[in-house]
């Protein structure tokens, strides 16, 4: 368990060491930031619009859903500019050899690196509550709601973040690993959508929208823990996180 | 201490290792020799754990690196012919995060530390940026990455390539001090390198072992094939033909047909006798004897003979 501390806390260090940490930062809190400030004003509008014409004015509760699912686009975009360098760039600098003589498994890596992604990113999350905290403060939405959400958030980011590492690990090409991984996850998104196109009403559109990640967060953004959606992002992480191991492993005895 | 048997590896279509074995023993230091792209890297990297071989098994300590790699890289310290260095670490940061990857107690790490950079003298930079260092801070920087933990076998992969003059007779002596307490694999293209600081030498090519011994006994075969250099004045072809139907003179050949040069050999059953002869019969038949020479062979000309 050490060496996993060891390799992630030396992988938290590097990633702010360089500019690397800040623009993860400032794109993930500026988009964030601007997609509230649009939210709040639309929100605000329709809010006084409706005595006008009669219309239900939106709850603050609505307001957060669109808030949290812009997350989940923006955690694209920023998921595989976190986990690109993670193997890619020791396999190409040749450090990945300092790993690979160690006294530690290829687990103990695995683990550290991931760590090290999640801890950065969870960082980056709960910098971002800033902006569910201020319409706590001056609203009065379910706190409950802003808890769910965030866990939902942060289980599909691990999940995310375990699909980037695996990709990671089979490239030497950080460019690369942040296409496929981008590519990967947008898949995963629109998984929903295609599904019905793919198979309407059968069985596979069944299972592709079980494999999509749209769906799994409905629950949490509604203030609801359910086993089903933590065991899907649990096991979608621990999965890649497995594949992760089988490819450092196979560089052993390839 | 180190035990490597019958190692093979294949990229592709090209067989790099073909049955590589040798023994290294406890406290000794092996000098791996061997052109560019003989396989040194390869079988290196195999002995560390860092790839895989086709066949064939390698020990260190007793453990092989395959079934028990926990134990054998427990003892191992590696310096790969890329430095494994991450740029945006300070020195001693970077050193103490292999030392804790090594397993050394986090009560001693400080301390190892510190002793292991001030054996390579870099205690004036312990608190630079490793990418701001020099090619000879680097690799010294991945010196101490290797032997932080004072590991029983160490192997270094052409621990002095890039280094300058001054720092190469520094490194040299670094590892002259480092043989005793520790088991040593040195490789190199280099044999002045291996010739200066290795107790046994083993020579790859093309993948293969094409021979191994102690320094003494490569040189010892050197001197069993002597040359020798004779130069006439004239007739140097027939002078050749008559030398080829003397018995233990071996491959005589032209060396330089306008100023009459040419090299001949003596097997190892010849005694100096013979050398008598020849002259005799360079003065009797008229060729005109200009000079002759023993030629003093250095393990270059081994690496040479071997290896073409």
């Amino acid at each position: 368990m050490n060496a996993v501390f060891t390799i992630a806390w030396r992988d938290i260090r590097a990633t702010f060491a360089s500019p690397k940490g800040c623009a993860i930062f400032f794109f993930f809190l500026g988009f964030m930031g601007v997609f509230f400030y649009n939210f709040l004003h639309t929100f605000v509008e329709l809010t006084q619009r409706a005595p006008m014409f009669g219309g239900e004015a939106p709850t603050l509760e609505q307001l957060l859903r669109a808030l949290f699912y812009n997350l989940h686009f923006i955690l694209i975009l920023v998921i595989p500019a976190v986990t690109m360098s993670s193997f890619s760039e020791e396999r190409r600098n040749q450090t990945i050899r300092l790993l690979q003589t160690s006294p530690i498994t290829a687990t103990q890596i695995v683990l550290g690196k991931f760590l090290a992604s999640a801890a950065v990113l969870a960082l980056a999350l709960a910098c971002s509550a800033v902006y569910p905290l201020f319409i706590k403060v001056f609203g009065n939405p379910d706190g409950s709601l802003i808890l769910t959400s965030y866990l939902g958030i942060f289980l599909l980011m691990c999940a995310q973040l375990a699909f980037g590492l695996w990709v990671s690990s089979m490239t030497t090409n950080q460019f690369m690993a942040f296409l496929f991984t981008m590519f990967g996850l947008f898949l995963l998104l629109i998984l929903n959508w295609l599904a019905p196109s793919v198979n309407s009403g059968g069985l596979m559109e069944t299972v592709l929208k079980y494999v999509a990640s749209t769906d799994h967060l409905d629950m949490f953004f509604k203030g609801m823990l359910t086993v089903s959606d933590v065991t899907y992002f649990v096991c979608f992480a621990a999965l890649f996180l497995f594949f992760t191991n089988v490819v450092l492993d196979s560089q052993r005895w390839r | 201490m180190i035990e490597v048997s019958g190692l093979s590896k294949r990229y592709g279509a090209v067989q790099a290792l073909r049955d590589v074995s040798f023994k290294v023993e406890s406290g000794q230091i092996v000098g791996f020799l061997g052109a560019n792209g003989a396989g040194k890297t390869t079988t290196m990297d195999i002995i560390c754990g860092c790839i895989g071989a086709d066949s064939g098994s390698a020990r260190i300590a007793g453990y092989d690196i395959m079934e028990q790699p926990l134990e054998a890289k427990r003892r191992l310290g590696y310096l790969p012919d890329v430095a494994p260095l991450h740029g945006e670490m300070r020195v001693a940061d970077y050193v103490s995060f292999a030392a804790r990857l090594h397993k050394v107690p986090s009560t001693r790490v400080q301390q190892q530390v510190t002793e292991t950079l001030e054996r390579l003298s870099l205690g004036d930079v312990r608190n630079r940026l490793i990418g701001n260092l020099s090619k000879g801070y680097r690799q010294r920087v991945a010196f101490a990455q290797a032997i932080v933990h004072n590991p029983e076998v160490l192997v270094l992969d052409e621990p002095t390539e890039g280094l300058d003059p001054n720092q190469i007779l520094h490194v040299r002596e670094l590892i002259r001090s480092l043989a005793g307490q520790h088991t040593i694999i040195l490789s190199s293209h280099i044999l002045s390198e291996v010739q200066n600081t290795c107790d046994q030498i083993v020579i790859i090519h093309n993948g293969e072992v094409v021979q191994q011994g102690s320094v003494a006994e490569l040189a010892g075969q050197l001197q069993a094939v002597r040359t020798y250099r004779l130069r006439v004045a004239q007739n140097v072809d027939q002078l050749i033909e008559s030398l080829s139907t003397m018995g233990h003179v071996l491959s005589p050949r032209v060396v330089n047909s306008d100023s009459c040069e040419l090299e001949f050999g003596f097997s190892k059953e010849a005694n100096e006798q013979l050398l008598d002869d020849i002259a005799r019969m360079v003065i009797n038949g008229g060729y005109g004897l200009r000079g002759l020479a023993a030629q003093t062979r250095s393990l270059e000309d081994v690496f040479f003979h071997i290896t073409h």
